[in-house]
């Protein structure tokens, strides 16, 4: 490369670009962006799409099929609530790989050289894959637009367990991406995920063990737990503040922890 | 501007690096020379604001890389050892990516400006894990380069890389240097000295010596130690030059005589030439030992190894004592 071009390289940057200025959108949402373009050109994201609602499909079809016309509104499976449990599988599948995989490549270092905070950095990735995961929850509205074109489904109950389930998705990946931080191998994650939401989801059925001697303890490790958050309210159409504010306490709590689960890493890396 | 106080990093016993101070200065490419694990990577972590010290101050292009780590962020551009990319993503994508976090404006010119710059143009669009290493290691640095940082630090740029990238990279990076604060890292002796304007040898986490190579290698070669060839089996002149005087060691190296002076003013030299040659041998070579990078850093870092183990026999010595006397 000649000087001439050197110079003028140098003199155009100067204007274009000086050091410290920020332009364009916020870091996080370049990494957001990133990460959601790559879920839907990579082939996991289409795996547990199809997976899902091969579930869905089939135990909808049988529901409809038992029913036979008969069903009242409350008796009508609901399609989110599946999700819902299905989601100790799923969840630590989509998020298994947004750490690990970054401090296992070592790209993790050039991220966090860069001027971006590591809470940016995960906020970014998380809402990653929360998007991902709404795009199913949507899809999964076919659902309810069959129903309501065969006979009048309950709408507030409908809506209540759309909310819900998204809520408690957010929560539940939120969750599992602690273990994407802390792990750098995917598979690790994902079962240390899985294992750590169906304790969360099974909180209730311990509970009434603990209730047995002790109902206060009883109650606690209940409202601990993932279902008495969704299965007992939202499912039904009952919205109550206290559970929104759940799930979005788990969220704020984990992405808290993992942010600073990857401070820790970096220090001593 | 590159300004080093004392910087330390401890893993628990471990001393990475230990009371490391150097300058490095705009317009003027800074090497950081020592062996693998002797340091050079922590100081570069530390510098980039990835890791924080234990101890010391470092401030870059103004500020500090602890308390004001975003502000050196903004103003560092920083090639990692290993050159981590995202296989999947094309040159393009990737230096998009990083220029976005950045805050790059007009970002996709300036994209393409830099891979102009590494001479990647032609590739821009390729998945990254097509590219050869060099060209990985071009992508590597253009993202060093993407919001045109005053200050590069670079990690063993050269590492991995064919003889003729290696002289295509050397000369890149001796062009940025010039208009850049540029601190860079090898192990390779020869490529410091080629590259650099100031170099720093670190051995075992201390900086042993530093300076410009050519005044490094002139304040170490004299009074050191001195290189003598014979047509002669070595061995059978031994006893000849240890009588020489001036003389305080001599041993055998390979097929050459290594001699140490009694001190470092006295060149025993003209004595070892007459001596020889009253001996009827012929006197095929007789040279100061630390002539280029290479001996000047085996010399300096075996000083400190011997200093080490010397400062450890003693310690072990006086506890023995210490043990006998009670």
């Amino acid at each position: 490369m000649t000087d001439q071009t050197l110079k003028t390289h140098s003199e155009d940057t100067a204007m274009l670009h000086e050091p410290g200025a920020t332009g364009g959108a916020a870091p996080w949402f370049a990494v957001f962006k990133r990460e959601l373009a790559l879920y839907f050109r990579s082939p996991i994201a289409y795996g547990i799409g199809f997976a899902v609602f091969m579930i869905l499909g089939v135990l909808f079809n049988a529901y409809l099929a038992s029913a036979n016309g008969q069903a009242t509104a409350d008796q009508i499976p609901s399609m989110p609530g599946l999700i819902t449990f299905l989601m100790f599988l799923i969840a630590p599948l989509i998020t298994m790989r947004l750490l690990a995989e970054e401090s296992r490549e070592g790209t993790l270092e050039v991220l966090m050289t860069l001027p971006m905070n590591e809470s940016q950095f995960i906020v970014g990735k998380f809402l990653a894959a929360w998007a991902y995961y709404t795009v199913l929850i949507l899809l999964s509205l076919i659902y309810h637009i069959i129903l309501s074109s065969i006979g009048i489904p309950d709408q507030g109950i409908a809506f209540g367990t759309y909310l819900g389930a998204w809520l408690y998705g957010g929560a539940v990946l939120a969750i599992a991406l602690i273990w994407s931080a802390i792990t750098e191998d995917q598979i690790v994650a994902a079962f240390l995920g899985a294992g750590t939401i169906l304790v969360l989801y099974l909180a209730e059925a311990a509970a009434e063990v603990f209730a047995r001697t002790n109902s206060a303890l009883g109650d606690f490790v209940r409202e601990l737990g993932l279902r008495s958050h969704y299965e007992a309210t939202m499912a039904v159409g009952i919205i109550r503040a206290e559970d929104v504010l759940y799930f979005l306490l788990v969220i704020v709590g984990a992405l808290f922890i993992t942010t600073r689960i990857v401070e820790t890493r970096r220090w001593r890396a | 501007m590159i300004e080093v106080q004392n910087l330390t990093k401890r893993y628990g016993e471990v001393t990475a690096v230990n009371g490391v101070s150097f300058i490095a200065k705009p317009g003027q490419v800074t090497g950081f020379l020592g062996p693998n694990g002797a340091g050079k990577t922590t100081t570069m972590r530390m510098l980039t604001g990835f890791m924080p010290p234990t101890e010391g101050k470092a401030t870059v292009a103004g500020f500090d890389v602890f308390d004001q780590s975003l502000e050196v962020r903004r103003r560092v551009g920083y090639l990692p050892e290993n050159v981590p990319l995202y296989r999947d993503m094309s040159a393009r994508g990737y230096l998009m990516y990083i220029g976005e976090i950045r805050g790059v404006k007009k970002l996709r010119e300036r994209a393409d400006e830099v891979l102009e710059r590494v001479g990647l143009i032609d590739r821009a669009d390729s998945r990254i894990r097509t590219l050869s290493k060099g060209m990985r290691q071009r992508v590597g640095l253009a993202q060093a380069l993407i919001h045109n940082p005053p200050v590069l630090i670079l990690d063993e740029p050269t590492i991995g890389l064919d003889p003729f990238q290696v002289l295509e990279l050397r000369s890149l990076v001796r062009e940025l240097g010039r208009d850049h604060t540029l601190l860079f890292s090898t192990h390779i002796l020869s490529e410091a000295e080629q590259v650099c304007d100031n170099l720093i040898i670190i051995n075992q986490g201390k900086i042993v010596a530093q300076g410009a190579p050519a005044q490094l290698r002139e304040s170490l070669a004299s009074g050191g130690r001195i290189l003598m060839r014979l047509d002669k089996e070595p061995f059978a002149a031994l006893d000849t030059v240890r009588a020489v005087a001036g003389v305080a060691e001599a041993a055998v190296e390979g097929d050459a005589l290594v001699i140490t002076p009694t001190s470092a003013n006295v060149d025993p030299r003209p004595a070892l030439a007459s001596a020889v040659i009253a001996k009827g041998w012929k006197l095929t070579e007789l040279r100061p030992l630390a002539v280029n990078l290479e001996e000047i850093f085996l010399e300096v870092t075996r000083r400190e190894q011997s200093i080490a183990l010397k400062a450890e026999m003693e310690a072990a010595q006086t506890s023995a004592q210490e043990k006998a006397a009670k």
